[in-house]
């Protein structure tokens, strides 16, 4: 059946849509946000939920169970991977004594 | 020495490495040798590293985070993208220190990691027994919220928690 498929390529591409999206908002993130703390937000959470929109898409894609596993368990290895990094680098920013941003100090 | 209690961790933390080669895999049995090889020097690390267990598995409570952990990593992805897109850019970011309720190495870990995935947390540093955290927009229950997920990951490990010794900052 033609539609059926077609509804399924549509969802498939909508997830790999949403996805580019929050990598965008990210990297936006990355740019306009004032500090390394306030930057990590950005880049954790956002990559964290375009890559597991992206994975979902490719699983749709591939219609079989045993991919749809692996592209989990590489989602969950990127997030363990990258809060992991995202302390260390919170932490050694810390460590240096780098002042974080305020709101009021800017008034 | 080697005792049977971390003989056993070995063997789980084995097994466990080597199932997720063989997902990798995509379930090819042609190189589950070199996995089990590259598992078992990985789960002798592992205990090096780390030899102790973890202190409990509640299969329920680990479902329940599961499925909270989904919900909220959706909504800190959502929440942090309309912060750095809105053109007033409405952050208002403080520290916040802590004071952890978990006692357990293995079930802070998970904690400190979890909140960064959240909407507007992020950990910055453990010491001692107080987690200072990276809170994006402080106007909020900041405290509260991050009460909330230590609840989830205690139920995780099927761990009760005390009430909060210390009051926090």
């Amino acid at each position: 059946m033609p539609s059926l498929e077609l509804t399924v390529r549509a969802l498939e591409y909508a997830f790999y849509a949403a996805g580019a999206f929050f990598f965008l908002a990210g990297s936006v993130g990355l740019v306009r946000f004032p500090d390394v703390y306030t930057r990590l937000h950005a880049l954790t959470k956002s990559d964290n939920l375009g890559l597991g929109l992206v994975c979902v898409g490719l699983a749709v894609r591939s219609g079989s169970a045993i991919i749809a596993l692996k592209l989990l368990v590489i989602w969950l290895l990127v997030l363990v991977a990258g809060a992991t990094a995202c302390y260390l680098v919170a932490e050694a920013a810390r460590s240096a004594g780098v002042k974080p941003w305020t709101r009021e100090a800017q008034r | 020495m080697m005792t049977l209690t971390s003989l056993r961790r070995f063997l789980v933390r084995w097994i466990v490495i080597a199932a997720v080669w063989w997902i990798i895999s995509e379930g090819d049995g042609s190189s589950l040798w070199l996995g089990a090889l590259v598992a078992l020097a990985a789960a002798a690390l592992s205990m090096s590293l780390r030899p102790d267990g973890i202190p409990g598995l509640s299969p329920l409570g680990a479902l329940r985070f599961a499925g909270y952990f989904l919900v909220n990593s959706v909504l800190g992805g959502v929440d942090v993208a309309m912060r750095a897109l809105k053109p007033s850019m409405p952050i208002d970011p403080r520290f916040v220190s802590y004071p952890l309720r978990l006692t357990d190495v293995s079930a802070r870990v998970l904690f400190a990691n979890t909140l960064s995935l959240l909407p507007g947390t992020l950990s910055a540093q453990l010491s001692g027994d107080t987690l200072v955290v990276h809170a994006l927009d402080c106007s909020g229950d900041v405290i509260g919220e991050i009460a909330q997920v230590e609840e989830r990951v205690a139920g995780v490990f099927g761990i009760a928690l005390a009430e909060a010794s210390g009051g926090a900052v």
